[in-house]
């Protein structure tokens, strides 16, 4: 996998509508993530991540500001990104067969069929799928947690170094969901790519990030950054358990809600 | 085991039709009346019509006007409808232009059409297109505005390119709204066929029931309008052969992420030209 570029937000304003009905989503929010990181984006409902997400993915532009990748701005969707999207049942293609769907990115490209059979068939096996029993069924034939690794292997196909994820575990059971956690930590360690995963669940964000990045208030802005010292080794049991755990998904936890400083909460808290 | 459910589902769909046909066997035996004779006769004269008459000239003319009408009212209007229904712009210029023209009965152009290209094949075969491309246009059109916007974002944040784009997403996503438009297309088409034959042509089946009932020759007239209800049928099983072919997908999905996939189901009932 090539190494990526820094993905650089600065200043970006977002509205929607014009005149007396606008609504400004996103003021002045600046970020920046380095190649290999792993960062989240926590934020309560409505607090425009989804929209910082489609601004970075090149999906929407900022009204005012600027992302960059590298040095090249980001207007539109690039090569060095893939997406994973929430709502798995709407961006995996009912009519294209699994294999179909995760190497549909390579058709277009330009990729030989047999080739991309071919990688789908490993990225499938990435994400912990087995390609002879799923490749050829349709995505509505698995579970959905089945059907998010799907979605996650279709991002890996696009051999992009950055994966931008979209609340990816919010539509499955709790046990799919912490698969699919580790399934996320363990690519990203294998590979070396970037990760953003947006997401409004605060033990996830703390679990699976390298640095948090707490968005709030209205309309939403950067408040708080914070570097999740938690190590590379992480486990749900274990890690979940631990207090330094406890103590920074407390801090993010006050700071969403606007209640006291973290430092007065007392450490035992849970 | 497969051909035990095949019979099984054969005969669930097959017992009625044969009550049907022996029924009117048995009350029509002994019919005296000229206008309703005995289903033997009528049976008889539609067998020496299709094996010495001229009547598989006349079938086949029909069903050559309607194939060639049906198909390039499915070319036009998919490919029309692919196009607006991509476009915002058009859609909006176009909607008022789009439903006038399906609101306006086809059969109203009949004499005009006639008076103006003739008699011929090429008048009947336009009037097949010109009433059967309006429900496939508009049902593409939504079809296409119907698929769900996480399909397009992905396409568009995968960076596929429009042609496959075309081929891969959004036909495939408006195909069963499509063949929805396609149906209610081929009964269209087969009134028109009939109606377009029975105002100013030589041959066609919609010219024998004509002729054969101006002449009295009434097991005649009642072969030709059975014959153009195997006709419709026929060609509607063909259709639904196709759908189950391309659609295979679509029809073995539950039933819940099928509504979800196609929350408009308008326009399949509001299409007939012909109903008062």
């Amino acid at each position: 996998m090539k190494r990526g570029s820094s993905l650089i937000v600065e200043d970006v304003r977002k509205s929607f509508g014009e005149g007396p009905d606008e609504h400004r989503v996103i003021d002045g929010l600046s970020l920046r993530v380095d190649p290999g990181e792993f960062v989240c984006v926590v934020g309560p409902s409505g607090a425009g991540k989804t929209t910082l997400l489609r601004c970075l993915s090149g999906l929407t532009r900022p009204t005012s500001g600027t992302v960059r990748y590298g040095d090249s701005p980001v207007t539109k969707p690039v090569a060095d990104i893939a997406v994973v999207f929430q709502d798995y049942r709407g961006s995996l293609m009912p009519w294209l067969k699994v294999w179909d769907n995760v190497a549909f990115p390579l058709e277009g490209m330009g990729v030989k069929r047999t080739v991309r059979k071919r990688r789908a068939e490993e990225c499938l096996a990435a994400v912990g799928l087995s390609p002879a029993e799923v490749g050829d069924k349709h995505p509505w034939q698995l579970s959905g947690g089945m059907q998010q690794r799907v979605a996650i292997a279709r991002g890996l196909a696009y051999e992009a170094p950055v994966l931008l994820m979209d609340e990816p575990f919010g539509s499955v059971d709790a046990q799919s969901r912490f698969d699919l956690e580790d399934l996320t930590l363990s690519l990203r360690r294998q590979l070396g790519i970037t990760v953003i995963v947006v997401t409004h669940d605060i033990d996830e964000a703390v679990y699976l990030g390298d640095r948090v990045i707490v968005l709030g208030g209205r309309p939403a802005t950067v408040i708080d950054n914070l570097t999740i010292d938690l190590g590379t080794g992480r486990d749900q049991i274990g890690t979940r358990a631990d207090p330094r755990f406890a103590e920074l998904r407390t801090r993010v936890l006050t700071q969403i809600r606007g209640e006291k400083a973290p430092e007065q909460v007392p450490k035992a808290v849970i | 085991m497969f051909t035990g459910t095949l019979w099984k589902s054969l005969l669930k769909q097959l017992w009625l039709p044969v009550l049907v046909f022996a029924v009117l066997l048995v009350a029509t035996a002994g019919s005296t009346s000229f206008y309703f004779p005995p289903l033997t006769r009528v049976l008889a004269a539609l067998w020496t019509g299709l094996t010495g008459g001229g009547l598989v000239g006349d079938l086949l003319f029909s069903l050559r006007n309607i194939a060639f009408g049906l198909t390039l009212a499915t070319v036009a209007g998919v490919g029309a409808g692919l196009v607006i229904g991509e476009v915002r712009l058009l859609r909006q210029a176009t909607a008022p232009l789009l439903d006038f023209a399906r609101a306006t009965p086809t059969v109203a152009f009949v004499p005009v059409i006639i008076l103006t290209l003739g008699i011929g094949s090429g008048p009947k075969v336009f009037l097949i297109f010109l009433g059967s491309v309006w429900p496939i246009l508009l049902n593409t059109v939504s079809g296409v505005h119907g698929i769900n916007p996480a399909v397009h974002e992905t396409a568009h944040s995968y960076r596929i390119p429009w042609r496959l784009r075309l081929l891969k997403v959004v036909l495939p996503g408006a195909l069963p709204q499509i063949f929805a438009g396609i149906r209610v297309a081929l009964s269209v088409a087969v009134v028109l066929m009939v109606v377009s034959e029975i105002y100013g042509s030589p041959v066609g089946l919609g010219n024998f029931i004509l002729q054969s009932g101006s002449s009295f020759k009434v097991a005649d007239t009642w072969a030709g309008t059975i014959l153009i209800g195997i006709l419709g049928y026929a060609l509607s099983v063909l259709l639904l052969a196709a759908e189950h072919l391309l659609l295979g997908w679509y029809h073995q999905r539950p039933t819940r992420a099928r509504r979800a996939l196609r929350p408009l189901r308008m326009r399949e009932n509001r299409n007939e030209v012909l109903s008062p």
